[in-house]
């Protein structure tokens, strides 16, 4: 209920925030758009000159577009911004501040700040992922359905702890202000199915910075590709992930000694 | 002249030697795109035998040659120069008689791209054993007929970008307008495809823009994919729009300067 009422809060600041730039709410909205058009236009050119693309359809690519959007709106709205304060907190001290507070470090970190014109993709997101499994004319059937919200939510779980833990380290190492430069720059891995990746590829995606996890696996599940115990194991992964993460984000900020000690 | 150029090359090379550890980042950054491009198109090459008359390893050189083009045609100005007007630390420039933006920010952009080749050409190596392209159809006069192009795409794209960094005098939304570029860029470039495979307006459109000579147009002169004609209209267009860029620039750049009163002022 608290953290609830604490989201909020932060909702209506960073709206507050995003009146006094009107404008430029508007422009990144077209820009957002325009990327649209581009990315269903590349869509369009692969497969005028093919059926499929890693044995996936034009609609499932679609689909996966918008699981994508969930990830790609959940960096830009919430990692990116975040991280750039938290750095900025470490390096000025007024990471004091935010200790003192008496809720969760780790939630106030990391929900504090929200591009909040953002919200937008995640509609966008919704409506690519109906329209995609439309036009794909999968047989999808209830159950498919709910394996699909638990794994698209476990999967964002784990880019979350992934995010912690990169943000985390910057209490060991003070200098480390590229933290999630590897999460970013990788991110566009998962607009297409990893299994058109070579291996390595797909380890990385998978295993090191798990954006397949997060794209690719739900909407596996979505079709009803997985095993049972595949998505009883990647569920497990996204909780121990957060488990995890909690842990090192509390020990990291034991180390945590303010800016000018 | 050239003891001023000497001089700017010894500080901006030390600068950004200092930073070298960051620059690791920023080409993982450069290189994701086009590996995940590379594998979408040589699996559906794969699948279908070829996509119009595109084998596997074309796509391959094709990416391949593009991670070294791009990257010596695309330059960071955006963010060197734009951060300057945005903080005032410009001024400190314009009052030094030399042009602040074609003498330091364009010495600076070259050294961060050396450093940038240095770290890229082990790495590029590592790819290539990786993905095993042929190149085949690469010969020397291919590669020396690219050169020129390639500093052709380098020098409308530094003006281009300039003149876009240039209207930080007047907005504060040079981003935005700078992302825009961008995608056109990724849409005439031949970035994400050979433009081959683009729809036909696109095609005709890219023809007379200056963007395929960034990345396009030298790659395809050093696969030895193009007919002399082609060649020759794609020197015509980047030379007329080398000159269009640059009368733009400084007419862009006297009128930023004037309207430029620092921050604070």
């Amino acid at each position: 209920m608290h953290s609830f009422k604490l989201i909020s809060t932060f909702i209506k600041i960073n709206v507050q925030m995003a009146m006094a730039y009107r404008a430029d709410t508007i422009v990144n909205i077209l820009l957002n758009l325009m990327w649209l058009g581009w990315e269903l236009l590349t869509l369009n050119i692969i497969f005028s000159n093919t059926q499929t693309i890693g044995g996936w359809g034009f609609g499932e690519l679609i689909a996966l577009l918008g699981v994508f959007r969930l990830v790609n709106t959940m960096m830009f709205a919430l990692i990116w911004p975040n991280t750039e304060k938290f750095n900025a907190s470490i390096r000025d001290g007024s990471m004091d501040y935010t200790i003192l507070q008496p809720v969760n470090s780790m939630f106030l970190v990391t929900f504090s700040r929200i591009t909040i014109w953002r919200i937008w993709d995640l509609i966008l997101a919704i409506v690519l992922i109906t329209v995609g499994i439309n036009i794909s004319g999968d047989l999808i059937i209830p159950l498919s359905i709910f394996h699909f919200i638990l794994l698209a939510t476990s999967g964002v779980v784990i880019i979350y702890s992934l995010w912690i833990v990169l943000i985390a380290l910057t209490f060991w190492f003070t200098k480390f202000d590229n933290n999630v430069t590897i999460l970013h720059a990788l991110i566009d891995a998962g607009r297409y199915p990893s299994t058109v990746y070579p291996i390595w590829l797909q380890i990385i995606v998978t295993f090191l910075i798990p954006i397949a996890v997060a794209t690719t696996i739900p909407l596996q599940a979505l079709r009803g590709d997985l095993e049972g115990w595949r998505i009883v194991m990647f569920f497990a992964i996204g909780i121990a992930s957060f488990i995890i993460a909690s842990r090192v984000w509390k020990s990291g900020l034991k180390r945590y000694s303010g800016a000018s000690s | 002249m050239l003891n001023i150029f000497k001089r700017l090359w010894q500080v901006n090379w030390a600068e950004q030697w200092q930073y070298r550890a960051n620059l690791a980042m920023y080409i993982l950054y450069w290189l994701v795109s086009p590996i995940i491009y590379l594998s979408v198109w040589t699996s559906i090459a794969t699948i279908n035998g070829n996509v119009k008359g595109l084998t596997a390893n074309d796509f391959i050189t094709y990416y391949m040659i593009l991670l070294i083009v791009d990257q010596l045609t695309s330059n960071i100005i955006i963010h060197t120069f734009g951060y300057k007007v945005q903080d005032g630390s410009l001024s400190g420039e314009l009052i030094k008689p030399i042009h602040p933006m074609l003498t330091n920010t364009l010495v600076n952009d070259i050294a961060f791209k050396t450093l940038n080749m240095m770290l890229l050409i082990p790495i590029w190596i590592g790819l290539a054993l990786l993905f095993k392209p042929q190149f085949d159809s690469v010969s020397l006069g291919g590669i020396a007929l690219a050169i020129p192009a390639i500093m052709l795409g380098y020098a409308i794209n530094f003006l281009l970008s300039g003149i876009i960094t240039s209207l930080a005098f007047w907005t504060t939304r040079v981003f935005s307008i700078h992302e825009f570029y961008y995608a056109l860029i990724m849409l005439f470039a031949g970035q994400f495809v050979p433009l081959k495979l683009m729809p036909e307006v696109i095609q005709n459109i890219a023809r007379v823009l200056p963007f395929q000579l960034f990345m396009y147009l030298p790659i395809q002169m050093i696969q030895g994919n193009l007919s002399a004609s082609e060649i020759t209209q794609g020197y015509m267009t980047g030379i007329l729009w080398l000159v269009a860029a640059l009368i733009g620039f400084q007419i862009v750049w006297r009128k930023g300067v004037k309207q430029y009163s620092a921050v604070g002022a």
